[in-house]
């Protein structure tokens, strides 16, 4: 499957949303990360779950604090990765 | 509160584990397993607020004095809260120091407090000591000291900003922060559980190939007599630290870092005795509490992960930097933070003395190299408890006789904290010296 930076903006959140934090409906694409609760081994199960849709790993390194500023912004980072 | 129609709330598995640590504590050394965390206040505390405060809080929440019973002596253990009415409310004990001592290192008292015994089976479960420079005008140090079982690292920061509320009339003392159910009983099938366990079981004890040695030696009966040093590191140095942890740790994990230098430090206590220890084996809690939710207080939540480094991976900081990595995302990706989960779970139905038993059996009399914590930022963006200054913070949860040290690492408005809690004894004054040298050094990236 070929992933668009849209499609993968909305798994990236979905995945947030849906299993690894406890939000409620303001929580946005472009919500802060951070303050919503992330946390390093959220962080990992969302790279395995990235893994687990796209077949990518997403390089750990790449992780900073503007690439996990918001889903939107994480989903850019695995798009620039995916798209090599 | 109260949260089950029988007022009785189960300890969770995290809870038990702490509580077989407390057995192995009480029975060994005559004290008890639990933890501290300490406010170094300004000018403007009402120290007899505070204690009418604690007072009015543990009226109307009793799982602060709730008694601790396991229902026919073997069913799983429970908070009781109906039992808490004929508990005494907690202690709270107030001091008065000369000015002279005002932001000198913590009171020796403190440290006190970690060597006494809670006793569960009656709800004491909670004191606090007040310390007063020059009557609280040059500033107040608080400790508040708990069974460990009762609040974890983020529930008991948590707990802070709970009272300040009450304090200030955003919340009644009746009313808690939302919270999720207090029983962390796993969703999974009782044989997915076991399955679970007992992978957990096996990384343990696969460990013992080369068994962990930790400074204090195998299983000591000494009584325990803990000692604290807080190391606070300044805002330029911790700066420095900061930017070190991000770039060879990454931005999320700096706890990493601090597992490192840790690691190392005590390695080069070792070195100096001469002993090879072959690997070193060190736990790192996870915080397991719900991202994003609310303010859980009480049930602590936490799993294990937990690291075996042999001792060719560290000869540098960047190569036991890059085998943590390796580890913590390997034992991620292969489930042990939920079998570590699993294994806590079923601690809730073994007699309290099995897992600390089991471990040292497996270990040759060892429980792991030594304990670690990184807590992240202390009480982040809160800047006065009870209308006082917060000028410093930290935690100093106490450690068993053997592995008898912790390292427990902290930030607070810009500045690092290291809380060294040891078994007095276990380190001379010349190996105290030579740990906190090459702890600094890895910090700072400086040579010793």
């Amino acid at each position: 499957m070929t992933w668009t930076r849209e499609a993968l903006t909305d798994r990236v959140y979905e995945i947030l949303r849906d299993d690894l934090l406890t939000v409620g409906e303001e929580f946005t694409p472009r919500s802060s990360l951070i303050d919503a609760g992330l946390d390093s081994l959220a962080v990992t199960q969302l790279l395995l779950a990235i893994e687990e849709s796209t077949g990518v790993w997403v390089d750990e390194s790449l992780l900073t604090e503007e690439t996990l500023a918001c889903a939107e912004s994480l989903a850019a980072c695995v798009h620039a990765q995916i798209a090599g | 509160m109260p949260r089950s129609p029988a007022d009785r709330v189960p300890l969770t598995g995290a809870d038990c584990f702490l509580r077989a640590f407390d057995a192995e504590v009480r029975r060994r050394s005559g004290a008890s397993h639990s933890a501290q965390l300490v406010l170094r206040l300004g000018p403007g505390f009402d120290a007899v607020a505070f204690a009418k405060l604690v007072g009015e809080v543990a009226e109307a929440q009793p799982i602060l004095r709730a008694p601790i019973r396991r229902p026919w002596g073997v069913l799983p253990p429970e908070f009781r809260l109906d039992l808490a009415v004929r508990a005494p409310l907690p202690v709270v004990e107030i001091h008065d120091a000369p000015e002279s001592l005002a932001g000198g290192p913590p009171p020796p008292l403190f440290a006190e407090r970690l060597n006494e015994k809670f006793d569960a089976r009656r709800g004491r479960l909670l004191r606090c000591d007040v310390v007063r420079y020059a009557g609280g005008a040059a500033g107040t140090d608080v400790a508040f000291t708990w069974l460990h079982m009762l609040l974890d690292g983020s529930g008991s920061e948590r707990f802070l900003r709970w009272l300040d509320e009450v304090s200030r009339g955003v919340r009644r003392a009746s009313e808690l922060p939302d919270e999720p159910p207090p029983s962390d009983s796993p969703k999974v099938g009782a044989r997915a559980l076991g399955q679970q366990a007992m992978k957990w079981r096996a990384r343990t004890r696969s460990f013992a190939a080369r068994a962990p040695r930790s400074l204090a030696g195998p299983l000591s009966a000494a009584r325990q007599r803990l000692e604290v040093d807080v190391t606070t590191f300044g805002a330029d140095e911790t700066a420095r630290i900061g930017e070190r942890a991000r770039k060879l740790a990454g931005f999320l994990t700096p706890m990493l870092f601090y597992l490192a230098a840790s690691v190392r430090a005590h390695r080069a206590v070792f070195e100096l005795r001469g002993i090879d220890p072959r690997s070193y084996v060190v736990p790192l809690p996870v915080n397991l509490r719900a991202k994003g939710a609310g303010g859980a207080l009480f049930g602590t939540r936490v799993s294990l992960l937990w690291f075996q480094v042999m001792r060719e991976s560290c000869g540098t900081l960047d190569s036991l930097l890059a085998e943590l990595k390796a580890q913590r995302l390997a034992t991620i990706k292969d489930g042990m933070v939920e079998a570590g989960t699993a294994a806590m779970d079923y601690a809730r139905w073994l007699p309290r003395y099995a897992y600390a038993r089991m471990a040292r059996r497996a270990f040759g009399g060892e429980l792991c190299s030594f304990f670690f914590g990184y807590t992240d930022e202390f009480l982040a963006g809160m800047t006065t408890f009870l209308g006082a200054p917060i000028e410093n913070g930290f935690h100093a949860p106490s450690v068993p006789p053997s592995p008898g040290s912790a390292a427990i690492f902290s930030l607070r408005a810009g500045r690092l904290n290291f809380s060294h809690v040891r078994q007095s004894g276990v380190f001379s004054g010349f190996e105290q010296v030579r740990l906190q040298r090459s702890l600094r050094a890895d910090l700072l990236g400086e040579l010793e």
